[in-house]
């Protein structure tokens, strides 16, 4: 099954995701397509003006560009999505940085679709850890 | 996603004893047609999807839980990424933050190796009227 990870750039659940035999969708390989296919040349820019302009069926035109730019890249992820798995909790340079807006809206999209989710903390020790694998391999392992 | 070109960065936990220079050389090792670049943190491996697939499922044979792994979008010495070419880094803070998560991720897959198992906590309940008034009764 497509499990579409938030954050979806995150290393750890890519990782989870394809050691318990499902196919992470990240941002990682969104992008991909676009360096592949497109002539994405401008760093930082990962998006070209079309994918922003795409980005306005997840976003009003209201929305700074940056979230619609990243919506644009993730929107389609979500959509094709069976599950999803979020993680709660992160700090700050986890994930998207410093774009909580992006964040809130990425739930919002997921919980619109009415997808199986998984919200799991981010473990602060050891312990919590284990807790957080066996919960994510619970997950997986248990989507048909 | 891309058939034809994968890269893949391998990370090594920080609880791991192995070192970039050991991965690259197993890597190596498996003679296999892929570009392999050691970094601080691990290596990229480039090259056809399904042999990057077949070089991530040997290393994980032998490091089942010390070596993690994701696609990179960039390939290896893009002008757009490489810093020997000045590319930018945008995603380098959050390969940090996740290095740091790798040791407690590597603990809970031994864990669960082990047998470990998610307990929910007990749930909390409400405490019996009578309880309650014979706490706060004076005697």
């Amino acid at each position: 099954m497509k499990i579409f990870i938030d954050p979806p750039n995150s290393l750890v659940l890519f990782d989870l995701v394809e050691r318990f035999g499902h196919e992470p969708l990240s941002a990682m390989a969104a992008i991909q397509e676009r360096v592949d296919n497109l002539e994405v040349d401008m760093p930082p820019m990962n998006v070209t003006l079309d994918d922003v302009v795409r980005g306005l069926k997840y976003a009003g035109v209201e929305v700074p560009s940056g979230i619609r730019g990243r919506l644009a890249v993730w929107g389609p992820l979500i959509e094709e999505a069976d599950a999803a798995i979020i993680m709660d909790d992160c700090p700050y340079s986890f994930g998207c940085v410093g774009c909580e807006r992006s964040n809130l809206m990425v739930k919002y999209l997921i919980k619109r679709r009415g997808i199986p989710t998984f919200h799991v903390s981010y473990p602060e020790t050891d312990e919590q850890a284990v807790d957080f694998v066996a919960q994510t391999r619970e997950f997986l392992e248990g989507l048909e | 996603m891309s058939q034809e070109r994968e890269t893949r960065l391998f990370m090594i936990s920080p609880r791991s004893m192995l070192t970039p220079d050991q991965l690259v050389r197993m890597v190596h090792a498996f003679g296999a047609a892929a570009i392999v670049k050691e970094t601080c943190y691990g290596c990229l491996v480039e090259g056809p999807r399904e042999l990057v697939l077949d070089i991530l499922s040997k290393v994980r044979e032998t490091y089942p839980n010390e070596v993690f792994s994701k696609v990179r979008a960039y390939p290896c010495s893009d002008p757009r990424r490489c810093r020997a070419q000045h590319g930018t880094r945008p995603g380098y803070a959050q390969l940090e933050e996740e290095w740091e998560l790798l040791s407690r991720i590597q603990y809970g897959l031994e864990n669960i190796e082990r047998g470990a198992k998610y307990e929910a906590p007990a749930e909390r309940k409400r405490i019996p009227v009578n309880d309650f008034k014979r706490i706060c009764e004076v005697q």
